[in-house]
């Protein structure tokens, strides 16, 4: 059997904002193949939005500096004119800032579903059904005629994750895209990442949410000051200090994981949580 | 039944062209009175206090210009020339308060517009409310910082920084992240968008439109002739 073919591959990115002293990025290289979560941990300025702003081609072009390597998603270049023209509505990159990724033209929330679909032409007869089903998928059907200005950041934000389920895009990057979610909202954008990645789709998902991630990721790449520090299964890097020095390891499925590991390893180690219901009934009770 | 939305820009064009043609100084503020009387029997009292705002500074101006100050050319042309401004900012603030971005991108996309002509628009008419909103963000988290900003006209003034600075950063970096908001949604590029629901032109929307040119030609006709 062929090996999937990389849906995202990046070779020696490199990147610089004007005016930094250092690269964002540092010689990144690595492939999501199709199908693929892929997990971007990384303390805050290690570099992941910048990635993923650099993958979907909104970087350098729309935030300043200067890129090197390549990148290559579903085979375009998104840093070329034709790469981004053929990539249209095909990259699904969604901020925790949903405010801002409203496109403010939508005067209801079912138009604002619509609005990526009409940009690309597609029959009305095809958006109608298309924009029921993603409102359907991220709960949000009942707000179908609602103005997306009034509703709370939350919904906002199932709005956006909405707006470009609708496309079906065989890439997403999420860059944090949950935090502006309740726990309900949180259980459908993991039920929406698994759901596409079962369609084929690459989900790069850079999140600080370790005890999530652990369970939906497939692979956690662990960047450090822009350049790739570990790159591996969420819980082989959960299971070693390496998490710790790096913040995953600040989690509750991180502390487990890790009193699991030390413990299986003879070593003695308390951790905060139990590691188990009986433990629990004797620490809780 | 909602107007076209091309009618209001129509009817904001011949006020425009009426303020300019009619005669000074009645003619102007005839126009403001009745721009004025529009926006209040529609319940619009909000579109007449932002006019007068908007065109206040002005006013005052205007009136040391040529009442007050030696060689102005008196009380009528200072009333004159605000009316105009007034008649405009009023009808243009009602424009803005009702208009659809969608129904006017649907407009746009039936007749044939690009769509970056058609956002031009859009963003233009937009960032108004969304500066109103964003200033309004900014003064109650700087309140909640201990700012005061009601009181004096000094206190005033000294909260004109703390919130005109972080508006004019705020809304620069929201042009960046709202363009990247709207290019991933696959917006520009070339390719006609399809329209949701393609409004409809209605026999108030030819009347209107027919009203405002006939109006428009026969104030220029009166004055040239």
């Amino acid at each position: 059997m062929e090996a999937p073919l990389s849906a995202v591959v990046l070779d020696g990115l490199t990147f610089q904002y004007a005016g930094a002293p250092g690269n964002a990025l540092d010689d990144v290289s690595f492939a999501v193949p199709a199908g693929e979560i892929c997990w971007l941990y990384g303390r805050p300025g290690a570099g992941t939005s910048t990635l993923l702003l650099a993958a979907a081609g909104l970087a350098p072009r729309l935030t300043g500096g200067t890129v090197r390597g390549a990148v290559t998603v579903t085979g375009q270049d998104p840093q070329t004119d034709d790469g981004r023209k053929a990539l249209r509505g095909r990259v699904a990159h969604a901020t925790s800032a949903p405010d801002l990724q409203l496109s403010g033209i939508g005067a209801t929330v079912g138009e604002e579903v619509a609005f990526a679909p009409a940009n690309l032409s597609w029959p009305i007869e095809r958006i109608r059904p298309a924009v029921e089903a993603a409102l359907a998928r991220l709960g949000i059907a009942h707000l179908a005629a609602r103005q997306p200005a009034a509703l709370s950041g939350g919904e906002k934000q199932r709005v956006v994750l909405a707006s470009l389920a609708v496309l079906e895009p065989p890439v997403w990057l999420l860059d944090d895209a949950g935090s502006a979610l309740d726990a309900e909202g949180r259980r459908i954008l993991a039920a929406l990442i698994r759901a596409e990645a079962a369609r084929g789709a690459a989900v790069l998902v850079a999140s600080e949410d370790a005890d999530a991630m652990a369970e939906l990721a497939h692979r956690v790449i662990l960047l450090d000051r822009g350049r790739v520090a570990w790159d591996g299964s969420p819980h082989a890097l959960l299971s070693q200090e390496l998490a710790w020095e790096h913040g995953p390891g600040s989690t509750a499925i991180a502390e487990i994981a890790r009193a699991a590991w030390l413990r299986a390893a003879g070593q003695k180690f308390a951790p905060a949580w139990p590691l188990d219901p009986d433990e629990a009934a004797a620490r809780w009770s | 039944m909602k107007l076209h939305p091309f009618t209001p820009f129509a009817l904001v064009l011949a006020v425009a062209a009426l303020a300019f043609i009619l005669p000074a100084p009645s003619g102007p503020a005839a126009l403001y009175a009745a721009v004025a009387a529009t926006a209040l029997a529609r319940g619009m009292r909000g579109a007449v206090v932002a006019g007068a705002v908007v065109s206040l500074p002005l006013w005052v101006f205007l009136v040391l210009l040529h009442a007050i100050l030696p060689g102005g050319e008196g009380a009528a042309a200072a009333l004159a020339q605000g009316a105009r401004l007034g008649a405009v900012a009023t009808a243009s603030v009602m424009l803005i308060r009702t208009f659809d971005p969608s129904r006017f991108l649907d407009a746009a996309s039936a007749g044939g517009w690009s769509l970056g002509a058609a956002f031009l628009i859009v963003s233009t008419m937009q960032a108004a409310p969304r500066l109103r909103l964003r200033a309004g963000s900014i003064l109650e988290a700087q309140r909640a910082r201990g700012l005061v900003a009601g009181g004096s006209p000094v206190a005033r003034l000294k909260a004109l920084v703390p919130v005109t600075l972080p508006l004019a950063l705020g809304t620069l970096a929201e042009v960046d992240e709202r363009a990247m908001a709207l290019e991933i949604r696959a917006f520009g590029g070339g390719g006609r968008r399809t329209p949701l629901e393609i409004p409809a032109m209605s026999a108030r929307d030819r009347l209107l439109r027919w009203g405002a040119v006939l109006a428009v030609s026969a104030a220029a006709g009166w004055r040239l002739l």
